[in-house]
């Protein structure tokens, strides 16, 4: 299948199985990663190499929209909005997956440290597509369904920050294992990708305010905004910076200095879903199906340590923020799906780390397969013992 | 020309605490539900609710928090004619629950181009007009500027 029909084909059917799994209540990114996975080498084999060699430029593109987009986050009024328990349990569940993980791989699987890192730093996004659809789906309401929504839609901020931050370090270890200086060295390669990521996403953002006044119709409004996206994604890339921050920190000072920053948002949104769509078939078609036996232990320690980590983050963010005792016991249990933030981020190790990145890379995107199919039952659980589910709605 | 001399001075206004049912009397009359800004107690612009807005009520949470979240389902929307809501919805929802915080507005010192730009760059048809202390000073409308424009050239 030549590449520009592999696209029309992948697109097509990527929306007719989104349809299909929609009617048993699975997310349109579950069915476009299964999609991959059936037309991906390792079974249909129905992907030009063209197409499939594209993937890091896709991913490439996704996350650096993706990572605008969470940068939203970042406005001085949704801090103020947000609140306490929001922001302390969605900061430590995070953090307690990342913790638990990383712990995991260095002290039961005896992986080096920077594997660690990366596993641990992965393990801290969540999938609000699957969550969103429970609710949606008993029209559950109350304070932890309103707490368990604040939580989802940030916890991939600070994901990203965590991620960006443990790959700088673990590439600092990886390219300076024999060299000497070994701490000063991580420590500032680390230090040069956060802050360097910083001052291009503000410099970005400042010339986009600045150019926008220029604008007169909607599809300026678009071209000015993708171009400036890419120019942020391509000069990460060209200076070693990291593309998720350069990203969120343009989005993130674009949402403070603009007078009317959403329409650049807005406006992105528009393009979206087919790119969304393609990058979850072709992160599908990257699994390496003759690895999976081989990853029986390492899998089934990240599925767990993940949510012990976000089960006991979250029940220590809702005890410092004095939350409800439901909320204490049950948030983390609603927090169990990952998706597209996880796999782009596994894509991400797997061209940085060429000797172990399959071997993360398939991990992540087994366990996510299986997240998304137990994910959504541990969130109906949560949600129905949290008795934010009326009683004439089905049982869990 | 500047906005403020073509704005609309007297707009209806509710307040955070308005509920639905007080919200819903006030336009009772109205054949379109208008654009509505919410003000604080100084009059400064917390808000707007628009139709949009009053489809809320019948979701079970506001889809503004989840405005800036990648890779979600696009909603259907609700079907109103089938679900239950309660006679004291009408009491129990106020503006503060439906309303839209993230509002782009206009200063009166605005000229007339400005918010034509403005209004084809978001595809809205009316801005609130603020004064530089965001005090709510009045509305701007598409057709508030066509007619001022028509006028202009000696249609009208």
């Amino acid at each position: 299948m030549n590449t520009v029909l592999g696209i029309g084909f992948t697109l097509l059917a990527g929306l007719a199985l989104a349809k299909l799994l929609n009617k048993i209540k699975f997310p349109a990114v579950t069915a476009y990663l299964l999609l991959g996975i059936l037309v991906g080498p390792s079974v249909g084999s129905l992907l030009s190499g063209e197409l499939l060699q594209s993937s890091a430029l896709v991913s490439n593109i996704v996350l650096g929209m993706i990572a605008f987009g969470i940068g939203q986050n970042f406005s001085i009024e949704n801090f103020r909005r947000i609140g306490k328990s929001v922001l302390w349990i969605s900061v430590l569940e995070a953090t307690g997956a990342w913790i638990f993980v990383t712990l995991a791989f260095l002290f039961i699987l005896h992986q080096p440290f920077y594997i660690a890192l990366v596993f641990g730093a992965i393990a801290s996004a969540t999938a609000p597509a699957a969550t969103v659809m429970v609710i949606r789906e008993f029209r559950s309401k109350g304070n932890f369904t309103d707490t368990l929504l604040g939580v989802v839609a940030i916890d991939d901020a600070w994901c990203l920050i965590i991620f960006a931050v443990s790959l700088a370090v673990a590439q600092a270890i990886y390219n300076h294992m024999l060299a000497g200086f070994f701490l000063f060295k991580v420590f500032s390669a680390s230090l040069l990708t956060i802050v360097g990521a910083f001052v291009l996403g503000a410099i970005v953002a400042a010339l986009l305010s600045s150019l926008s006044k220029f604008l007169r119709s909607q599809a300026e409004l678009l071209i000015l905004t993708i171009g400036f996206v890419f120019l942020t994604i391509g000069l990460a890339l060209r200076f070693h910076l990291s593309v998720l921050l350069s990203n969120m920190f343009f989005g993130a000072v674009l949402i403070n200095i603009d007078k009317t920053p959403l329409k650049f948002f807005e406006s992105l949104k528009t393009i979206d879903p087919p790119l969304f769509l393609l990058f979850f078939v072709l992160a599908g078609a990257n699994l390496e199906i003759s690895i999976l036996p081989k990853l029986g232990l390492i899998g089934i320690t990240y599925l767990i340590s993940r949510v012990l980590g976000k089960m006991c983050g979250a029940g220590v963010g809702a005890h410092f923020a004095r939350a409800q005792s439901n909320i204490k016991k049950y948030l983390g249990l609603a927090l169990i799906p990952q998706a597209g933030v996880a796999l782009g981020c596994a894509l991400i190790a797997k061209n940085d780390f060429p000797d172990v990145g399959n071997m993360i890379f398939t991990t992540i995107i087994a366990t996510t397969v299986i997240y998304e199919i137990i994910g959504p039952l541990c969130t109906k659980y949560a949600l129905h013992k949290a008795g934010d589910v009326a009683l004439q709605s089905s049982s869990p | 020309m500047l906005i403020k001399e073509i704005m609309s001075k007297n707009v209806i206004t509710v307040k955070r605490n308005t509920t639905l049912k007080a919200l819903l009397k006030i336009f009772i009359k109205f054949h379109i539900f208008p654009l509505v800004p919410v003000v604080d107690a100084q009059g400064h612009l917390a808000g707007i609710v628009s139709f949009r807005n009053l489809l809320n009520v019948f979701r079970p949470y506001n889809p503004e928090v989840l405005k800036a979240v990648p890779f979600l389902d696009e909603e259907e929307g609700e079907d109103i004619f089938h679900i239950d809501l309660t006679e004291e919805i009408g009491d129990l929802v106020v503006v503060e629950d439906i309303m839209e915080k993230k509002v782009v507005s206009l200063t009166e010192e605005a000229t007339l181009e400005e918010a034509f730009n403005l209004m084809k760059m978001h595809l809205k048809e009316e801005f609130p007009v603020v004064d530089k202390g965001g005090r709510l000073v009045g509305m701007i409308g598409i057709f508030d500027i066509i007619r001022e424009v028509f006028r202009q050239k000696g249609v009208v």
